[in-house]
């Protein structure tokens, strides 16, 4: 039932689309249905919960680090897991009349789905890991959430990122060392073990780490500046996130880690300090506020430290209490959120100066907020009544608890503290209440919202109502809940009425208090300033932010150079640096070189020698870009052919097709330019050049040839048939053993691929049939004739050495150039190919590979491993072939990219689209940034 | 011996190009650097073995070189001529602009395509409502 109810959930964020394209913003309904049945998988269970019983469900998830993928519902779990699904219910049946026709929901509903997800996974995870990947998909997610759509909220997102992603960083750290300390990521059993495993210095190092995770996420001080500016985000993620879930992740985190720290009094006093000094900020904060949405978050903040601050003192009364006030909040908050959007809607602004005498135009929408902003305020009879007493109680209480010692001074304190931030708090609710719907009414036409619209606000308002006057209702969750928290049952008795308490006099101070500064309005805003103050946390946090932002320009700027001798100065100097310790240190040490193994050099090599040096110095000296060229191929020959001697027939073959794609593509572009005028100075290239040659030269004859074959390359000679069923070790190699290598490799071919697209989207014409253009026409005629009898004979030629590479020098990347010679000589030709674009095999060539990847763990193994099939006409064929296929497509992709882009001849693409016709003319004037889609359009 | 020399020539050469500049020359010596590098991987198995490394059943050959630095190779090779590829484009569009390729044009490119600009720049833009 678990796993059904987080992947019901889970699984509907890919219809969400598809949804959306049907219904548009009507989608919010299915969705509260899934929420709502997710709920009530999840309820089947919760009798045996809520007796006493755990349900856990656990898979095998990462084998290597014995991570498990485990669900687990206790009370607390069921708790917040009633809060996601409820609340996210609620506010998907609002989202709908709320969203203007016109916003793009497509995106704003797939993410909170996700989001809600992945929160319900957070409270349902009984493993570390799996915890800690939820709780960064929310950071995420929420991200996405608040950006919306547009610039709007990415200042106010990006903020909240970093922020909250400091504290999952945090979190993270803190698993880490759980994990290492009690060798097992599952919580129970971290629990369980951690009395033995974790030492005091441990849990000194894993508590502000938790603590600072807990607090990012739920807004307290210093890092509660986030939560106002998210504000920028629609009201139903507000509603959602801001009141209901993404925050109170830190409270249950907090909750979730309580039993390590009972004995901390270190935990229970930074909790405390924190919340309670949070809770009067917050409350403060909200008072001064013009806009609803701002005086909500505000609120949120300090409600957010009054849950912390009850966490931090550590009796089981005060769990229960803590509990009771997250349930209590999310049901008004949601409510108050859902309704300011409403009252945006019809009056058009959030701004309690705007508005005023709402009442009169909407009776029902003003009895809810009165009703939410009752139980906010800790009114009877509302359920935010109760969560409040039961709060003063905890407070006095305090002394109770193993930390304080019984010393008195803690109990009246907090209680002081907390009966301030209650008068404030029912000081700012009274402002929302009578701010807005009291007073002169000033605009006219308005009128009651629709039923469908307040339905969803209806619901907690009068829940809260309900279970403010028999909250005995809830006494078998909370009485669960701080069981689990590793408290002594508490056998709560919740009620509305406890008889004549010190708490309930606290209350009445507490309202009596509030009424004054509402009431006396004028004289507290005078006294405290009109306009709200700029904030300094935000101020501080940006001043960090283009700090950090200038520090690494002024580290940059010493790379900033043009001068390409700059860059190579540091590559060279390090160098020449390894070289002088390395000539110091090893003739001394270890008795100095091993003898050279005879057969290194072979008089062959010689004669290899004695043809290269003079082609390269002719390179280097000719002034004519088409000679160079010609040069710079003859040497590539050269050296393949030394390869080939060398026995590497793969290599010499590869590079031998490598130089032939060179010289055709580079032709075009390298003809137009001379290579003139030197500049820079020759001393400093002459000297760098003495000094990077010297040191690989020596190098090379210092640390190569002087040992026995390696361990590695005996293994790959004597396994690769085996294991891999080829005989080409070298193919084996690349596509079996270092198959995920390989990967990367094309990666970064499509990478580069992608990159020419981009930077020659504006289209380059060299010259329009660049070689043809210098042949005559006897000469062009037999050019093509002559080519499309070898085109055809390439691509087979490609086929067959990639059907044979697993087994004799062949393969994916020879096959990929071999067909690129063939679009090559194509070009040159000036025939056209109907071929696909180059992007489009780069990208299914990529997705092949990628697919590829995972035909191993389908069947039981690991990824990329190669798995055998026998195949009836064929023989047996390796998986590994498909990946070798990802690699051709990518390298046939590369070739015809950069012929279409730097040869300037029109290809067909499979559309039958032509090329770009050119006229020759210099700029050209479709420069669009329509980079990327591989036909030159 | 022999292939010390000429990777100590070859890198030589490559650095003295790319150093003295000019979009030309770079690409030249980055391909000779190339070619250097490849050599190093290539020694690296040991010179004295010179056979194709293919199996059957058995060893084909005594003297089978070494396999590995041979795959790093085929795909640094593939690499490089990505790299060499991207970076004609780059010269290619530089000379679109100017029909003389100087350094200067390697450093306008640089300055085009490298924005100093922060995406949210203005932290005073969004805020509604001015509280946060």
């Amino acid at each position: 039932m678990l796993v059904a109810s987080l992947a019901l959930v889970g699984l509907t964020t890919f219809f969400v689309p598809l949804l959306v394209r049907y219904l548009g913003r009507f989608t919010g309904y299915p969705l509260a249905v899934v929420f709502l049945v997710s709920a009530g998988l999840l309820l089947v269970e919760a009798p045996a919960v809520l007796s006493g019983e755990t349900i856990v469900q656990s898979w095998q998830w990462v084998a290597a680090f014995d991570v498990q993928f485990t669900l687990r519902l206790n009370g607390l779990a069921l708790l917040f897991a009633m809060l996601v699904l409820g609340v996210g219910a609620l506010v998907l049946s609002y989202a709908p009349q709320y969203l203007d026709p016109s916003y793009e929901v497509g995106r704003l509903y797939t993410v909170l789905n996700l989001f809600a997800a992945a929160m319900l996974g957070i409270v349902l995870s009984g493993d570390l890991i799996l915890l800690l990947v939820f709780w960064e998909v929310t950071t995420l997610s929420s991200f996405l959430l608040v950006a919306g759509n547009g610039t709007a909220g990415a200042w106010a997102a990006t903020r909240a990122l970093v922020i909250t992603g400091i504290g999952g960083l945090s979190l993270f750290g803190a698993v880490v060392l759980l994990a290492v300390k009690t060798q097992t990521t599952d919580i129970a059993t971290v629990f369980a073990v951690a009395p033995e495993r974790l030492t005091t210095t441990d849990l000194a190092i894993i508590g502000p780490l938790i603590v600072l995770a807990a607090f990012t996420k739920s807004a307290q001080l210093p890092f509660h500046f986030w939560l106002p500016g998210a504000m920028v985000a629609v009201t139903p993620v507000s509603a959602y996130l801001h009141a209901a879930t993404l925050v109170k992740a830190g409270i249950y985190l907090l909750l979730l880690f309580s039993p390590l720290f009972l004995d901390m009094p270190a935990w229970n006093l930074t909790l405390m300090t924190f919340g309670l000094a949070t809770a009067v900020f917050g409350a403060f904060q909200a008072l001064r506020q013009r806009d609803l949405k701002a005086l909500l978050a505000y609120s949120t903040v300090s409600q957010l430290g009054t849950m912390v601050a009850l966490v931090g003192v550590g009796t089981s009364a005060a769990l229960a209490a803590a509990a009771l006030l997250v349930a209590a909040h999310a049901l008004f908050k949601a409510t108050l959120f859902m309704l300011v959007g409403i009252v945006d809607r019809e009056a058009g602004s959030r701004d309690l100066a705007e508005l005023s005498g709402l009442w009169r135009a909407m009776p029902i929408t003003a009895a809810l907020t009165g009703l939410a902003a009752m139980s906010m305020a800790g009114l009877p009879p509302l359920v935010g009544f109760v969560a409040k007493e039961e709060a003063f109680y905890s407070f006095l209480d305090t002394p109770q608890a193993s930390w304080t010692a019984g010393q008195e001074w803690t109990g009246i304190v907090a209680a002081a503290i907390a009966v301030l931030g209650a008068a404030l708090t029912f000081a700012y609710s009274a402002r929302i209440f009578g701010g807005v719907f009291f007073g002169p009414l000033t605009q006219r036409k308005l009128y009651e919202p629709s039923w469908l619209f307040l339905a969803p606000a209806f619901v907690p308002a009068v829940a809260g109502l309900v279970l403010g006057i028999a909250p005995g209702l809830l006494n078998g969750i909370i009485d669960r809940t701080t069981v689990d928290v590793g408290f002594a049952m508490v056998q709560s008795d919740l009620s509305l009425w406890h008889g004549f308490s010190t708490a309930l006099i606290l209350s009445i101070i507490a309202i009596t208090l509030g009424s004054i500064l509402h009431f006396r309005r004028r004289w507290v805003m005078r006294w405290l300033g009109e306009e709200p103050p700029t904030p300094i946390a935000p101020v501080i946090f940006d001043r960090i932010w283009y700090g950090t932002l200038r520090f690494g320009a002024k580290v940059g700027r010493s790379a900033h150079t043009t001068s390409v001798g700059v860059h190579l100065f540091g590559v060279g100097a390090l160098l020449l640096g390894l070289a002088i310790i390395g000539f110091a240190v090893i003739p001394g040490a270890g008795g100095g070189l091993p003898a050279m193994i005879p057969g290194s050099a072979q008089p062959v090599d010689i004669a290899i020698l004695v043809l290269l040096v003079p082609a390269v110095v002719f390179l280097a000296r000719t002034r004519s870009a088409i000679a160079a060229l010609v040069l710079a191929g003859f040497v590539g020959l050269i050296i393949a052919v030394w390869l080939l001697l060398l026995g590497a027939p793969d290599v010499a073959l590869t590079l031998l097709l490598v130089e032939f794609l060179t010289v055709v593509v580079a032709a075009p572009v390298l003809s137009r330019l001379p290579v003139h005028r030197d500049i820079g100075r020759s001393t400093t290239a002459a000297i760098s050049a003495i000094v990077v040659g010297v040191v690989s030269g020596l190098a090379v004859w210092a640390f190569t040839g002087r040992r026995e074959a390696s361990d590695l390359s005996e293994y790959f000679l004597a396994q690769a048939e085996e294991l891999t069923g080829g005989t080409n070790v070298v193919n084996t190699i690349l596509v079996d053993f270092r198959g995920l290598d390989t990967l990367g490799e094309v990666t970064v071919l499509f990478a580069a691929a992608l990159g020419l697209l981009a930077a020659t989207a504006v289209t380059i014409r060299a010259r329009q049939d660049a070689v043809t253009e210098v042949l005559g026409a006897g000469e062009r005629a037999v050019l093509r004739v002559g080519a499309r009898v070898v085109i055809p004979l390439l691509f087979i030629a490609a086929l067959v050495l990639f059907w044979r590479g697993h087994d004799e020098p062949g393969g994916g990347f020879i096959a990929g150039l071999v067909a690129g010679a063939a679009v090559a000589v194509a070009s040159i030709a000036g025939i056209s190919l109907r071929i696909p674009s180059a992007f489009a095999l780069l990208a299914s060539g990529l997705a092949i590979a990628l697919a590829s990847a995972f035909i191993g763990p389908l069947v039981g193994g690991a990824a990329l491993e190669p798995i055998k099939v026998d195949v009836p006409v064929l023989g047996s064929l390796t998986s590994s072939l498909i990946f070798d296929l990802g690699v051709l497509l990518i390298v046939v992709g590369l070739v015809r990219a950069a012929l279409e882009r730097l040869d300037g001849l029109g290809m067909d693409d499979e559309d039958g689209r032509e090329g770009t016709t050119e006229d020759g003319s210099g700029g050209d004037a479709r420069s669009t940034t329509d980079q990327a889609t591989g036909v030159a359009s | 011996m022999t292939l010390a020399i000429a990777v100590g020539f070859l890198a030589a050469v490559g650095t003295w190009l790319v150093v003295r500049g000019g979009a030309v020359r770079l690409i030249l010596g980055f391909i000779l650097l190339g070619h250097a590098a490849n050599l190093i991987i290539i020694s690296a198995g040991g010179a004295f073995r010179r056979e194709a490394p293919l199996v059957d059943g058995q060893l084909l050959a005594e003297n089978a070189a070494d396999p590995l630095p041979q795959a790093f190779v085929l795909t640094a090779i593939v690499i490089t001529f990505g790299v060499t590829v991207y970076l004609l484009s780059l010269v290619a569009r530089t000379a679109k602009q100017s029909t003389k390729v100087e350094d200067e044009t390697i450093g306008r490119v640089e300055s085009e395509i490298d924005p100093a600009t922060d995406p949210a720049s203005d932290p005073a833009s969004d805020e509604q409502g001015g509280s946060s």
